[in-house]
């Protein structure tokens, strides 16, 4: 199936948006008036303010979005799951009636542009309020082709353990909050599968007292992903896994940005990105972890690679560690390489060609994402996904050299 | 009948330096040939350009494989012919399981040999047979390609790579370096268990201790890119007496 992406932004005018959903938006519409106005204010974060730096946000939704890609189709099924959908920003299938009532974001005037706009257009989102572990996992799947605002929000109670799948696969502007509260002992998975459109995230997570969350992102394709995730390890024993995995084709932006605060004793957090980039793809890796005074005991580790598979692709890798406390143990590192020519080797002589070599080298490098999944029925739907744009990407490649 | 490898007068260089000094050698199927020589003398070189790695210059001479010229082929091209090389140092590739290696590997040179692909039932059971044969834990086909495996298990599994794709001529490139001496016996014995009329083995090694349990049917001894002396088993044992220096000597005078 190929879609042609709409040219341009759809974002661009929030206040007409804003008047033609306004019958449907519930909560106070006055408030999200003024979340509006305040969010025009601001205007979309530009190059100046330090989070967006390496991400032109005005400049990338400006453009014409170029790609015209396949859609891979994610087979969950094995997996029996929950399963939501929204479609241009409103709830089309909600299967298990898992998700409650939606109720409108308060409206926070001190909050970033891209939330206030969040604040005054989401009109729905996944309202997850679990007392006791549900049996299957929940798959939130959103399409559609319109400037759409989601508001999804997961709050766990105490022990209770889930997983829930971002898979994204609209074609025009999404702007998506994600809010996450655990509780003590409460495990929180959370894939987040981007394939197409221009996607600006923010996931911000509170953890208590030995809650544990894991978070696998695999950006794959559309023409920009923001993908900015802060997570607060509010109470001692709170552990946060962070694993993203990038396949950059064409001329999309992928940026991953953590905020991991450690803000008590005997937390932990884990952090890798592995980004294959090629065409003229960007990648955008901003990690940081800071250890507050108190935060005794912390270990923090966070490791970013980059493998450039062409000389126009661009990656922007920054770690940055503060930390108030004496006694932790904190590193991080970055390593950027292409295809390795001694690896290469290998795999030809053993009667490999070329292209399929090649192709076994990235998505070996990508999959490395699925180490840190422990479900294996949900590791092949990831890993499945990856082999299908990997042999796109090839295709693309074999393509232009043809061409030449 | 044509010698299963034919190596005439053969140089080769990286760039200005040549390291390859008009080479010769020849193997029939079914014979194991043994090539001993001090470091430096262009013994790995030899595996790299009769296997086809890229950056070296063939800048004389010729080499024959089957019928074939090697010049003329891929990498690849040279496994599905028939070659296989077990590395001296075997790549770690992380993210992609043994089995998922072998599958590929074993695939790809079947269909340039024009079978068609194994079915997974049939792989699967072939690579576990296998494994097995070689004291190897059905674990290892399941873990990342060389990820983690110790000095033994990388040089097992090429033992198993060719195994599984059964060639024509194995080169093994110093595949006791590293090994201790339990580890090479299960090695040597996999290697002996691939010995057979139609198959030629080269191998290639800094020590005689190798060829205690490899038993070679000529032996040659490398200097300075070229082939000084060949012989017979008795051969390695002199070399093991009387050590390299007399090799290197010559070496520098041909220099």
């Amino acid at each position: 199936m190929l879609i042609t992406v709409p040219k341009g932004s759809l974002m661009l005018n929030a206040l007409a948006h804003f008047e033609r959903a306004k019958p449907q938006l519930g909560g106070d519409v006055e408030a999200r008036a003024q979340a509006l106005q305040q969010a025009e204010l601001l205007g979309l974060p530009t190059r100046r303010v330090e989070a967006w730096h390496y991400t032109d946000l005005p400049r990338l939704l400006n453009r014409s979005a170029s790609s015209s890609d396949a859609l891979t189709v994610n087979d969950f099924s094995a997996l029996k799951p929950h399963y939501l959908v929204f479609e241009n920003g409103h709830l089309s299938a909600d299967l298990a009636q898992l998700s409650a009532e939606f109720v409108s974001p308060d409206a926070d005037l001190s909050a970033d542009a891209m939330t206030l706009y969040n604040q005054a257009l989401a009109e729905n989102g996944l309202t997850l309020k679990l007392d006791k572990s549900p049996e299957a996992i929940v798959i939130v799947e959103t399409k559609g082709s319109e400037a759409q605002h989601l508001m999804h929000r997961v709050r766990l109670s105490a022990g209770v353990k889930a997983t829930v799948v971002d898979d994204h696969a609209a074609l025009g502007y999404s702007n998506v909050i994600w809010q996450v509260e655990l509780a003590a002992d409460a495990e929180l998975t959370l894939v987040h599968m981007q394939q197409s459109g221009q996607y600006v995230g923010h996931c911000t997570v509170d953890l208590a007292t030995n809650a544990q969350f894991k978070q696998i992102t695999l950006l794959t394709g559309g023409d920009v992903a923001r993908h900015a995730t802060d997570v607060n390890l509010q109470q001692s024993g709170a552990k946060a896994d962070l694993h993203s995995a990038i396949l950059g084709r064409a001329v999309s932006h992928n940026d991953v940005t953590y905020t991991i605060n450690h803000q008590a004793a005997d937390t932990h957090s884990h952090t890798t990105s592995h980004q294959a980039l090629a065409d003229s793809a960007r990648g955008v890796f901003q990690g940081k972890v800071i250890v507050q005074r108190d935060a005794q005991r912390v270990d923090a580790q966070m490791q970013a690679r980059a493998m450039m598979l062409s000389s126009e692709a661009e990656i922007n890798a920054k770690p940055e560690l503060e930390i108030y406390a004496d006694d932790v143990v904190c590193a991080h590192g970055t390593a950027i390489g292409e295809i390795d020519a001694d690896a290469l080797f290998f795999l030809r002589a053993r009667g490999i060609d070329e292209a399929s070599a090649r192709q076994l080298l990235i998505s070996g490098f990508v999959e490395q994402l699925l180490t840190h999944c422990d479900d294996s029925a949900l590791a092949d739907v990831l890993r499945h996904h990856i082999e299908q744009k990997i042999s796109a990407l090839t295709l693309t490649k074999l393509e232009a050299e043809h061409a030449v | 009948m044509s010698a299963l490898l034919e190596i005439s007068n053969l140089q080769a260089a990286i760039g200005d330096k040549t390291i390859l000094k008009g080479l010769d050698l020849t193997i029939q199927a079914g014979e194991v040939h043994a090539i001993m020589g001090p470091n430096g003398s262009g013994k790995s070189t030899l595996s790299y350009v009769l296997s086809g790695k890229d950056g070296y210059d063939i800048t004389g001479g010729s080499m024959h494989f089957d019928g074939q010229d090697l010049a003329d082929l891929q990498a690849e091209e040279r496994a599905i012919a028939g070659l296989f090389l077990a590395f001296q140092y075997p790549l770690e590739i992380p993210g992609v399981t043994n089995m998922t290696f072998l599958k590929t590997a074993l695939n790809a040179v079947r269909r340039g040999r024009g079978e068609d692909d194994m079915d997974a039932a049939s792989f699967l059971r072939l690579a576990r047979e296998k494994s097995r044969a070689l004291g190897m834990d059905d674990d290892m086909l399941k873990r990342q390609l060389n990820v983690g495996f110790s000095g033994g298990e990388k040089k097992r599994n090429e033992i198993l790579q060719m195994a599984m794709l059964e060639p024509k001529l194995a080169i093994l490139d110093e595949t006791d370096s590293g090994l201790d001496i339990d580890a090479l016996k299960i090695v040597a014995e996999g290697v002996n268990a691939q010995r057979s009329p139609e198959r030629g083995m080269l191998v290639i090694t800094h020590y005689q201790r190798l060829l205690d349990f490899i038993k070679p049917d000529v032996v040659h001894v490398m200097a300075n890119g070229r082939i000084v002396r060949s012989g017979g088993p008795e051969l390695a044992l002199e070399l093991e007496k009387s050590g390299y220096a007399d090799y290197r000597a010559e070496g520098v005078a041909h220099a």
